[in-house]
């Protein structure tokens, strides 16, 4: 048997015992390598790192970074709102929220929450600085024009006019 | 000499006794009990059932694998039920947690889009330009998680290479079983450019999810979305996204297959199946022609349900690098020419021992991946008829 053959047949070998340590080990080792990997979800989706809590008493109000489009991606640029725990918000929320932290309020929010959780929410954002645009009305019409009820919070994201 | 060494070889392959068959078939029989019935599992009767029923079935299927020599016939029954039970379980699972097949905005921003292996190539350059996955989906976090599944797919494709194909992927089933209905096909002329199809769909399909900075395939163009989740139709942009979707499902997975009898979405379409066929180059294991016994018939070429052999690939010896290691080809040769292989050795010295090889290694891990998908599509049934 030449050479050759002798490593082809140990690299057979070789995947035959992958083939046995797969379940064991190697799936276990190769999702740790990758989930260690200094990767992240894209924002338009995941909403951005929390920057600072504004507690309203019973609720609080989360405002994370603003999240910018990359290359063509076919959404504005936003900052996203979450108020948490749903279940302590009254049946209407209407709040003014400083979003850059310079102590002036920059929108004022407004939405109705249902009883129902699955019911379809509503939002009204009147911008009080011209960098934020307004929504009449808004649904989920797009990834940076929403209100979301989503596990016990209510997430706004709100368009930013010049990034 | 050589005509000599040709009717030698002639003899009639493989077919085993059924004593020497189960003692090749306990090593899998051993494996599929200790995956299905490893401690802590199945609480629930119907679990049990399911399991059973399972590890029978990989395990008579190997049996008969070895029984008679052949790969491909055996391989079929297990990749057919895979392609019609992961819908069934995943659907049922769907339905449970979230209420629809569609995947509303809201699981998308929570993380809590199940990950499958078919985005990985879409994911690679954002990822290495930019460290962002374009996937609305968590990073580790559940078996449904981005890392999850890459791992699996790292160590399937370190065991099998292209030969994910033929023996892990949940969707090609249903177009193989499409294409096993017709006793012939009725278009039986195909172009050999179609085959370079799939890399021009992997390469627009890379540079779009680049440009556009979502997952471009997953978001027009996938066919199993048809029998997987969709995207909820919030406006017209996802009635049209949806429309393709059903509509690429009819033609590659259903009508196609029929009219070619052949692998259609596999073969002219799939991304993924281009980006796998990479693997192939890192695998030990192959499927060769035997030039000194092949008559160039072509049944090969027709057996081969993926367009992984062509003539002149023939004539050097090779399949193309698109082959999955199926073994259509190998059970059709009438000369015994298409052979197992692995590389570095002599050609078609023992096949059948670079079978064996193959087919633990690979059946090792269709038991533990195909075979759990399965499981889970018979307890959906079992929840529906007990």
């Amino acid at each position: 048997m030449t050479m050759r053959a002798k490593l082809g047949y140990t690299a057979a070998a070789l995947t035959m015992l992958a083939a046995l340590l797969t379940p064991f080990l190697l799936i276990g080792s190769f999702a740790k390598g990758v989930a260690a990997l200094p990767l992240h979800v894209d924002e338009i989706y995941s909403g951005g790192p929390k920057l600072r809590t504004v507690p309203m008493g019973f609720y609080s109000i989360a405002i994370h970074r603003p999240v910018s489009p990359h290359w063509l991606q076919s959404e504005k640029a936003f900052v996203q709102l979450d108020w948490t725990p749903a279940s302590a918000l009254p049946r209407h929320v209407s709040d003014l929220v400083d979003v850059d932290g310079d102590g002036q309020p920059d929108l004022r929010v407004s939405f109705d929450v249902p009883d129902n959780p699955k019911a379809p929410l509503r939002v009204n954002v009147e911008a009080l600085n011209p960098r934020y645009e307004a929504m009449q009305n808004a649904g989920k019409d797009k990834f940076s024009r929403l209100i979301v009820r989503v596990d016990n919070g209510i997430l706004v994201r709100v368009p930013l006019v010049n990034p | 000499m050589a005509s000599k060494a040709c009717t030698l070889r002639l003899a009639p392959a493989a077919t085993r006794g059924r004593l020497r068959s189960l003692l090749l078939t306990l090593p899998i029989a051993v494996w599929s009990l200790l995956m299905f019935f490893h401690p802590g599992t199945h609480t629930d009767p119907k679990s049990r059932i399911a399991a059973t029923l399972t590890a029978l079935f990989m395990t008579a299927l190997f049996f008969m694998m070895m029984r008679t020599g052949k790969t491909y016939r055996w391989r079929r029954w297990f990749f057919v039920s895979l392609g019609l039970l992961f819908p069934i379980g995943f659907i049922y699972n769907l339905v449970l947690v979230r209420g629809t097949m569609g995947i509303p905005v809201e699981e998308m921003i929570a993380g809590r889009t199940p990950f499958c292996f078919l985005p990985i190539p879409l994911l690679i350059l954002p990822a290495a330009l930019t460290r962002t996955l374009v996937f609305p989906g968590s990073i580790a976090a559940s078996s449904h998680g981005i890392a999850s599944m890459v791992g699996l797919w790292l160590a399937l494709t370190l065991v099998l290479g292209k030969g994910w194909c033929a023996y892990a992927c949940f969707f090609g089933g249903i177009e193989e079983g499409m294409a096993a209905i017709p006793k012939r096909a009725r278009i039986r002329k195909i172009d050999p450019r179609w085959r370079l199809l799939p890399w021009a769909v992997l390469l627009a399909m890379v540079l779009l999810s680049l440009a556009l900075f979502e997952p471009a395939y997953c978001m027009w163009l996938c066919p199993f979305k048809a029998v997987t989740e969709y995207i909820t139709a919030r406006n017209t942009i996802g009635l049209i996204q949806n429309g393709i979707f059903i509509l690429l499902f009819l033609a590659l997975v259903i009508v196609l297959p029929l009219a070619t009898k052949k692998r259609t979405q596999c073969s002219f379409f799939c991304p993924f199946g281009a980006f796998q066929s990479i693997f192939n180059k890192i695998s030990v294991f192959e499927v060769k022609i035997d030039r000194t016994r092949c008559k160039s018939c072509g049944v090969c070429q027709n057996a081969c349900p993926n367009l992984s052999l062509s003539k002149e690939s023939i004539a050097q010896g090779e399949t193309l690098l698109s082959c999955m290691k199926c073994g259509a080809c190998v059970d059709a040769c009438p000369q015994q020419a298409a052979v197992w292989h692995i590389k570095g050795t002599e050609l078609a010295w023992k096949p059948e021992r670079a079978r064996l090889m193959f087919l633990y290694a690979a059946w090792a891990v269709a038991v533990m991946f195909g075979g759990s998908i399965i499981a889970q599509g018979l307890v959906t049934i079992l929840h529906f008829i007990v």
